[in-house]
């Protein structure tokens, strides 16, 4: 415990992976909440990243890491268009009345 | 000591702060600490060197990601005392998933990870010259690409919510440029105490 290393950064980011998970099993009823899991999965994903290129000396890691923040952005976007549209259809964001598009 | 100090607050706080966005029973309380966590990951990445990341983590994410949901949140009428009222049900479920992984995942790190064990080294170039080294000329084309997406989910966004009204009046441009001054405006001599007659 004298010195950080990479195990210190790839268990922090694999419990905030778990929350991620977790939260995604546990919220099955707001739609919001399951996009910021999806986010704080991101998260983890981008601290497991810059991490390992830090601690490898290897910045190709970061660079990766920005495209991740891209797609993010990206899939938040759509995410709220699509629950805006489900709002604007259904008065209502319960995920567990979406299962008209089986019909 | 600072090091490993800063990195376990800083762990702590973004560890509580996710915790707490899952488990907030308002969705105003869950962005905010979701803001948050995001700041405390800037913090991280700042502590071990990765300061243009760190920037663009908390100019993304706090910036524009944490607002659009705020937005959002605020926007749509939620009745907040009927999203939560069942989640006893799904927590065995829930704690049976993140144990599986959590196992797997610890197995995989006390079996299979290396002996060596690297530190952070000292660079010539900072961390923002180095990444602009390779992103504009090794990631060239997946840079341009992540315009495109970010494009592309800027089109898609609209799309989705556009909403086409068929009663308001709307400017058009193709009229507007293809009317002549003859069409629109009409000369009249008008004698002194006449006046002119309204068509």
């Amino acid at each position: 415990m004298t010195s950080l290393s990479y195990n210190h950064f790839f268990t922090l980011s694999l419990v905030i992976f778990i929350i991620g998970c977790f939260g995604l099993f546990l919220n099955r009823r707001n739609m919001i909440l399951i996009l910021m899991c999806i986010e704080i999965i991101l998260l983890a994903a981008n601290i497991n990243f810059v991490s390992a290129s830090v601690f490898l000396n290897d910045i190709n890691g970061q660079v990766f890491s920005i495209f991740i923040l891209t797609i993010a952005a990206a899939e938040a976007a759509i995410g709220l268009a699509i629950l805006v549209v489900y709002f604007r259809n259904k008065g209502e964001i319960d995920i567990t009345q979406i299962n008209q598009l089986k019909d | 000591m600072f090091f490993v100090g800063s990195f376990f607050l800083f762990a702590t706080f973004l560890i509580t702060t996710c915790i707490f966005v899952i488990f907030s029973k308002n969705p105003v309380n869950s962005v905010l600490f979701l803001v948050l966590a995001f700041l405390n990951s800037t913090f991280l990445f700042i502590l071990i060197g990765a300061e243009f990341v760190g920037i663009i983590l908390a100019i993304v994410y706090i910036g524009a990601v944490a607002i659009l949901f705020l937005f959002v949140v605020m926007m749509l009428d939620i009745k907040r005392t009927t999203l939560m009222s069942n989640i006893k049900r799904y927590v065995p479920v829930a704690l049976l998933f993140a144990g599986i992984i959590l196992t797997e995942i610890i197995y995989l790190t006390i079996y299979k990870s290396s002996k060596s064990n690297p530190s952070i080294i000292t660079r010539s170039k900072n961390n923002t010259e180095q990444i602009g080294d390779v992103l504009y000329t090794k990631y060239f084309i997946d840079f341009q690409l992540s315009g495109i997406v970010l494009l592309l989910a800027m089109i898609g966004a609209i799309v989705l919510t556009h909403v086409y009204r068929p009663t308001i009046r709307r400017q058009n441009i193709d009229k507007q440029n293809s009317t002549t001054a003859t069409e629109r405006v009409k000369l009249v001599k008008v004698n002194t105490g006449q006046g002119i007659e309204n068509d």
